[in-house]
């Protein structure tokens, strides 16, 4: 069943085009990723999907209706949720409070019920620290709840955009290489996180990652870009023994 | 609305054109700053307003126009960039909010240091007869000075043009303000550079304030305060970030501002208001100004 | 919270009101004046700290803010005599010239105008980042002023007004200062708050997050423009006589003053340096005057006062950035800690 499509998709930069004619397709449940070299639009598609950047071209459906100039915050609402790239953790809140922010977006309670501390809010409220406990158990930071995000080390950061993402309750979930930085071990322990989360939370996931290891390891399907094209889509043996991608860029790994 | 003759529109005008080349002189010095900081240095205005001060002391002690005018102009340049190293170089990594506080900071200092060096009570800035002698055309008088002032401003301009799009330091200035770290990386002195874009802009508001100065003789320490409120909406209007906007929004907010009272004389009330009712209207309707480029966030 | 903490609150809290008991019997018109004053400034900076220093927005309109409040509840509270006396140039317009309202409500009102006309400037004024949305709050604030000056059967003009009853007492400055407190600590430590401080950290990331940034940034600046309005109206019922002049730049400035010292983002500091900073521009009044040492009098230089606090919030925001208690908050543990010298656990004390 199609979850998001995404229908010849362009985005210019004035004189730059940074994609091209892009055409997505994810099922429900599906782990479809997307490469390419350094600075072939993979973020840029991303933005374009949750809502930071308007198509200056082409359309996008998700769950059949469309979503191409919503704002991100709505996109969001509807069950779209992202990793960053460069992590854009709420630097100098708790980790337990950045997961909490992300379940903001479902209160029901206005402001005057929130600051009367009515038993409508004070349920959502219970109701959002639970979650984001278990949400924080499930990366492994519990431990860490009170600590200031900014102090993590960089791996337990990747965690907790994640555990953020996962707080808005999403349906689809887009991660902008995860993997980054991880060693072989890491990357190995990722693998089977997102298999795990894309099971325990019905999630669909679409990627954007470098680390081959991790691509081909848990993609059913994969996309690659050069230059804001799309050269290649199938599933990963296609695209490993697919001539183009390989002229263009076959993902040197970086923790070989 | 008043009805007017030609002759009095006219001078309506030449009035207007004035105004407008002061403002633009200032509004210069702001938007170069904040093209190249992405600051709005709230000081500016008091610069402009202490290099009056410098002229008038320098009349005071005896010296003639042609040696205090360029000193003034050196002065001020040099305050400016004193200012620079106070108060903005060591906050350039650090949250907006901070060196928006310290420029703010700044402003208050040297405002009250005037008060209290100078005395808060109004001062009289030498009249030069050279200037300020008045000149009758047809049925109207004018002072040579509201002749004089756009001819300078616009010498000024194309003096700057040249020196920003022809020059190895305009080029050094135009790097700097598209990416620090690269112009470093090129090899360009990034604090020298800022230094100089301020010391320029500092002086060129300090010929607007000695014009200012000879077209409105009184004198005091808040006297920068509404005119570089003022000249940075002209610097916005026109594009923040933009030479040519700044003197754009600097003719825009001028002329506006003497054609809006001299039409509809009941709203004199008003005029401090003009100013701020086209910048409200322009960010709304075009935030990046009349000549601005968006600049957009990479995500 | 603890039941520790909940007894120690309501002990301060009876400690609190026995000293304004005191202090209004006993203490003399300036001291009284002063802690009023005070009161006054944690509401200000309070306001203003949500708006600026809970959600990052550049917001430099507060005294216009201020001064629709004061003149709405001065106007209110003006007695029939009063306005004949005061609008002798123009008369005041006609529905206004009977009203005669309490004290509590003209408060409200001039809290709930203030709001309304926080929302609307909000409303344009919300899209626009960082320093754009700097000066067109300042500019807002600018035309309220000028309009003010110009709104002679309203507002009397550049006369201002005179002859405001001095409602403004210590139990209703501490008593509003409390509300406020309490009601900032509440909003701050909700799903709402949080939100706010997400837009401060990140806006992209929190709208990425869901959260409407608009609809929230609007929300902030009206909750803080009702209470700065409530500011402005205690403050005009204290001093008696209100003008347009009062509400430049000058007193914005000075809010922005308090809770820089005091830490940006951090009620409590916000609370102290507001009574440090009020009670310390009176005490260096002294350097505005003379000085009379008996054997010799050093004149007073007009203005040096404040040259000393330009320097001061040059050298926090340049040296101590984060101000006082930077985004930290009063916490029983942590006062306790402090007062019985505790070596804190990391240095090998006790728990």
């Amino acid at each position: 069943m199609e979850i998001l499509r995404s229908d010849n998709i362009t985005m210019q930069f004035g004189g730059l085009t940074a994609v091209k004619d892009f055409n997505l397709t994810l099922n429900k449940g599906e782990i479809v990723a997307l490469i390419g070299p350094n600075g072939a639009g993979k973020t840029t598609a991303f933005n374009m999907i949750t809502g930071v950047y308007k198509p200056t071209n082409g359309k996008i459906y998700y769950k059949g209706s469309e979503i191409t100039h919503m704002a991100p915050y709505q996109i969001t609402k509807l069950g779209i949720a992202r990793t960053f790239q460069n992590i854009r953790l709420f630097k100098d809140l708790s980790v337990l409070e950045n997961v909490l922010i992300a379940n903001h977006l479902h209160i029901k309670s206005n402001v005057f019920e929130a600051l009367l501390r009515l038993p409508k809010y004070k349920n959502e409220d219970r109701k959002m620290m639970r979650k984001s406990l278990e949400l924080l158990e499930i990366v492994g930071l519990a431990d860490e709840k009170h600590e200031k995000s900014s102090s993590l080390p960089y791996g337990k950061q990747r965690r907790l955009e994640i555990a953020r993402a996962l707080a808005t309750s999403p349906e689809l979930l887009l991660l902008d290489e995860p993997a980054a930085g991880m060693n072989p071990t890491e990357s190995e322990d990722l693998t089977k996180f997102i298999r795990q989360i894309r099971d325990d939370f019905n999630l669909t996931i679409f990627m954007i990652e470098h680390h081959m290891q991790v691509v081909m390891g848990i993609s059913e399907r994969i996309y690659v870009f050069d230059y804001g094209i799309t050269i290649a889509h199938g599933s990963p043996k296609e695209i490993q023994n697919n001539q183009r991608v390989i002229e263009a860029y076959l993902g040197v790994d970086e923790n070989a | 609305m008043i009805k007017m003759t030609l002759d009095m529109f006219l001078q309506h005008l030449t009035n207007g054109i004035s105004l407008g080349s002061l403002y633009a002189l200032i509004a210069i010095g702001y938007t170069m700053v904040y093209g190249i900081l992405r600051l709005i240095n709230f000081a500016h205005g008091d610069i402009f307003m202490m290099a009056t001060y410098f002229t008038f002391f320098g009349v005071l002690f005896g010296g003639k126009w042609y040696v205090v005018f360029p000193i003034t102009i050196i002065l001020t340049a040099l305050l400016g960039m004193l200012v620079e190293i106070s108060a903005y170089r060591n906050l350039r990594d650090a949250p907006k909010i901070s060196i928006l506080i310290s420029a703010i900071g700044a402003s208050f200092l040297i405002e009250n240091l005037a008060i209290v060096i100078f005395g808060g009570r109004p001062k009289a800035f030498p009249t030069i007869p050279l200037f300020t002698s008045v000149v009758h055309i047809r049925n109207i008088s004018i002072q040579r000075l509201t002749f004089i002032i756009p001819v300078v401003t616009v010498i000024l301009l194309l003096s700057l043009l040249y020196l920003i799009n022809k020059t190895k330091t305009g080029m050094a200035m135009r790097a700097v303000s598209k990416d620090h770290e690269t112009a470093r990386l090129m090899g360009i002195n990034v604090d020298r550079t800022i230094s100089i874009t301020f010391g320029i802009g500092s002086a060129l508001a300090a010929v607007g304030g000695i014009m200012w100065g000879l077209k409105f003789p009184q004198i005091q320490p808040l006297m920068g305060v509404m005119p570089g409120l003022k000249c940075f909406i002209a610097a916005v209007i026109g594009g923040i970030g933009s030479i040519s906007g700044a003197v754009i929004g600097g003719f825009i907010l001028g002329i506006g501002e003497i054609m809006l009272i001299a039409l509809l004389p009941s709203l004199t009330g008003y005029r401090d208001a003009f100013a701020f009712i086209l910048l409200i209207a322009i960010l709304l309707l075009k935030p990046t100004g009349i000549m601005g480029e968006k600049i957009s966030e990479k995500v | 919270m603890k039941k520790r903490d909940y007894y120690l609150t309501a002990i301060s809290l009876i400690l609190l009101i026995g000293f304004i008991f005191y202090a209004d019997n006993n203490m003399d018109a300036y001291m009284v004046r002063i802690l009023n004053l005070c009161a006054i400034y944690t509401i200000l900076g309070l306001s203003m700290n949500l708006i600026n220093g809970f959600t990052g927005l550049f917001s430099l309109g507060h005294a216009g803010f201020m001064s629709v409040g004061a003149y709405v509840t001065a106007i209110l509270t003006l007695s029939v005599n009063a306005k004949v006396q005061n609008f002798f140039l123009k008369p005041i317009a006609a529905p206004l010239s009977n009203v005669v309202w309490p004290f509590f409500p003209a408060l409200l009102l001039g809290g709930a105008l203030t709001a309304l006309v926080g929302f609307l400037i909000g409303a344009p004024a919300l899209r626009l980042k960082g320093d754009y949305l700097a000066i067109a709050t300042l500019g807002f604030a600018e035309i309220i002023r000028v309009i003010f000056t110009n709104t002679q059967t309203i507002t009397n003009g550049a006369l201002g007004l005179k002859g405001i009853p001095a409602y403004t007492n210590l139990w209703w400055s501490f008593g509003i200062a409390i509300f406020t407190i309490v009601t900032m600590i509440l909003l701050i430590n909700s799903s709402y708050g949080r939100a706010f401080k997400a837009i401060r950290e990140d806006e992209i990331a929190a709208e990425s997050m869901g959260i409407d940034l608009f609809k929230h940034k609007v929300l902030s600046f009206t909750i803080g423009a009702f209470f700065a309005g409530i500011g402005g109206g205690l403050l005009g019922n204290l001093l008696g006589t209100i003008d347009p002049l009062m509400f430049r730049f000058t007193l914005t400035f000075n809010i922005l003053l308090i809770i820089v010292l005091g830490g940006i983002g951090s009620i409590t500091g916000t609370v102290i340096s507001a009574f440090v900073v009020t009670i310390a521009q009176e005490a260096l009044r002294f350097l505005d005057q003379s000085i009379n040492l008996g054997f010799v009098v050093i004149p007073g230089v007009a203005g040096m006062r404040m040259v000393v606090f330009s320097i001061l919030l040059m050298l926090v925001v340049l040296f101590y950035r984060h101000g006082l208690m930077g985004t930290n908050e009063f916490s029983w543990d942590k006062f306790l800690n402090v007062i019985s010298m505790k070596k804190p656990l990391l240095k090998g004390g006790r728990k």
